[in-house]
């Protein structure tokens, strides 16, 4: 019964070696789909390439799914895996200023590793960027700490937000993914520019 | 074109499917059918009165007495430092803490035994020790360790009660020494049970 | 002519976005099935920032709030957490899938409309941003917005939301760098 960490079916070091494990498929499926190229990645924003929107969906709503199976067979116990707390405020705030740094830089953390793997020179930089943004926020941290902390709402789930069940909301979101899918496709012969 | 109809015939299926099936029990039964009649057989979940009057006049911060049955009869009379949880509410999110842990005994007790050897058996099946039933319930609290004194019989039979109340009361917070009891027993009070501690799982932290 | 069929062949060496973000959900429902926790990338970051703080400053641990905070879920090897690890991997795997597709090459992308230099300096204060707001945000969008939307989580989604929500509104004044 998942998960096998928490229930204690492999020891910690074998967990920290499967993460390894699990990293090497993450990054070899990001790179293969190209999420190593800056350009590729802000196409999203564009139209001109949808390959995040696409991937991203698809592997959400995969995850999703796939939990929400597990758990139907018994295989995990959904109570025991992390769910991202919701601190309201710097929710917001960092995603803005996340988005900003998505569309100077190209690249978003996981993406910049890979994309720094196979020899980009910006990504690169980007990590170098990544380091000295974590160190400005460590340093200031006295002076933002309180909207950091604030607003504290457990971790609510957005199924009961809505007062749906979880299966409802996922069957909800694959819905609303393959709408997006099809606008995405219109969107990428719209406004279709060269590769490279 | 193709990619998307496959994953679409595949997915949408699937995703109708777990909409479909109810939201599947977050607690699942820890003990099988056969585990938990061995215990019920051997009645290790029943705690003597004797125990427990100890515990209350020691102070022992270790006991917390619930009481399973309805607000209004818990209004009307409850255990010294007793909580409430009546049992149609004991599977709430709110008292999951309570009755999973490891650091307190906690002693269900009713009126008789019933209801609090059904909470008792519910929370075990989750696979929750700690938790004991309070042998005899009230009624028996009543006849062993309080003093049943005969009122005058033209008196009402809330008068029997509110006396029996008041001196139970007393005796058990005043420290008395004297227990007189109808039936024999021991002088010596049961082995007190000892609080196992519970292994907790630990969930994973996340985050970016 | 030829141009067009070299980009091609260019395009066609990338993964089908659609198998790829099927085998990226099943990437993920591993990390939560065996660890019980989703994917991610800026807590590794944050974890060497510690370890290179506490090693090369060791009074900072008591002064700074920062690693207090990351103390308290963290005993031990600051090192020596998950995401550490599945960022080693990380690399290990895009530079395997690179060096398979033939993408390994030593460049700076950018856009013919830019030049090299505006390039990096763009990707340097990306980065610094990026760095700052996920802190801030708890996640990037592998933690929070792609593990975060498997496990239903409405943090993930706010922070999801304001980070595409933010580009998207960011992307006209900044569209001479990419297209």
């Amino acid at each position: 019964m998942g998960p096998l960490a928490v229930n204690e079916i492999i020891s910690e070091n074998t967990n920290l070696f499967l993460a390894f494990i699990i990293g090497i498929a993450f990054g070899f499926v990001l790179e293969s789909c190209g999420f190593s190229s800056s350009r590729k990645l802000a196409g999203v924003f564009y139209g001109y390439d949808m390959v995040v929107l696409k991937v991203f969906f698809t592997g959400a709503i995969t995850a999703m799914l796939g939990l929400l199976l597990f758990s139907l067979f018994g295989w995990i116990d959904l109570s025991m895996v992390y769910v991202n707390p919701l601190y309201l405020p710097s929710a917001i705030t960092g995603g803005i200023i996340m988005g900003a740094g998505f569309i100077l830089g190209g690249y978003c953390p996981g993406t910049s590793f890979c994309g720094a793997s196979i020899g980009k020179i910006d990504a690169m930089i980007f990590i170098i960027g990544l380091f000295l943004g974590v160190i400005i926020f460590a340093l200031g941290y006295d002076l933002w700490d309180g909207h950091y902390m604030a607003g504290f709402k457990g971790e609510p789930k957005i199924s009961t937000a809505l007062h749906l069940s979880d299966g409802v909301f996922a069957l909800l979101v694959v819905i609303i993914a393959l709408a997006m899918f099809w606008v995405a496709e219109l969107a990428e012969k719209k406004f279709a520019r060269e590769e490279y | 074109m193709k990619p998307r109809l496959i994953l679409a015939l595949v997915i949408v299926p699937l995703a109708l499917v777990i909409a479909a099936v109810p939201e599947s029990k977050v607690r699942p039964f820890k003990l099988t059918a056969n585990e938990l009649l061995t215990e019920v057989a051997g009645r290790s979940q029943f705690i003597s009165p004797e125990t427990v009057a100890d515990m209350i006049l020691k102070k022992d911060p270790s006991l917390r007495l619930i009481d399973v049955r309805s607000p209004e009869e818990f209004e009307k009379y409850s255990l010294p430092g007793a909580i409430n949880i009546p049992l149609p509410d004991l599977l709430s999110e709110d008292y999951a803490d309570i009755l999973n842990q490891d650091v307190r005994m906690n002693v269900f007790y009713s009126n008789g035994s019933l209801l609090a050897d059904e909470a008792w058996m519910i929370t075990r099946q989750l696979g929750y020790t700690n938790n004991f039933v309070l042998e005899g319930g009230l009624n028996y609290w009543f006849e062993v360790i309080l003093n049943p004194q005969k009122p005058s019989s033209a008196s009402p039979d809330e008068e029997f009660l509110k006396y029996d109340l008041r001196k139970g009361a007393g005796m058990a917070l005043g420290g008395g020494t004297q227990i007189e009891t109808t039936t024999p027993r021991t002088s010596l009070p049961a082995v007190k049970p000892a609080v196992q501690p519970v292994a907790k799982k630990k969930k994973a932290a996340g985050g970016c | 002519m030829e141009e067009k069929e070299v980009k091609k062949t260019v395009s066609t060496k990338y993964l089908n976005p659609y198998l790829g973000g099927v085998l990226l959900g099943l990437v993920l429902l591993a990390a939560n099935f065996v660890a019980g926790r989703g994917l991610g990338a800026s807590g590794a970051v944050k974890s060497v920032v510690v370890s290179a703080t506490t090693a090369l400053a060791p009074s900072s641990e008591e002064k700074s709030g920062f690693i207090k905070e990351f103390r308290e879920s963290h005993q031990g090897n600051p090192l020596k957490t998950w995401l550490v690890f599945q960022m080693a991997g990380v690399i290990v795997g895009g530079f395997l899938s690179g060096a398979i597709a033939g993408r390994l090459k030593l460049k700076i992308e950018h856009s013919p409309k830019i030049t090299s230099r505006k390039r990096l300096i763009f990707a340097l204060l990306g980065g610094i941003l990026f760095g700052f707001g996920s802190q801030l945000g708890r996640g990037c969008t592998s933690g929070a917005a792609l593990s975060g939307m498997a496990v239903l989580s409405l943090g993930g989604f706010v922070t999801m939301m304001a980070i595409f929500g933010t580009g998207y509104a960011l992307a006209y004044f900044f569209r001479k760098n990419w297209i």
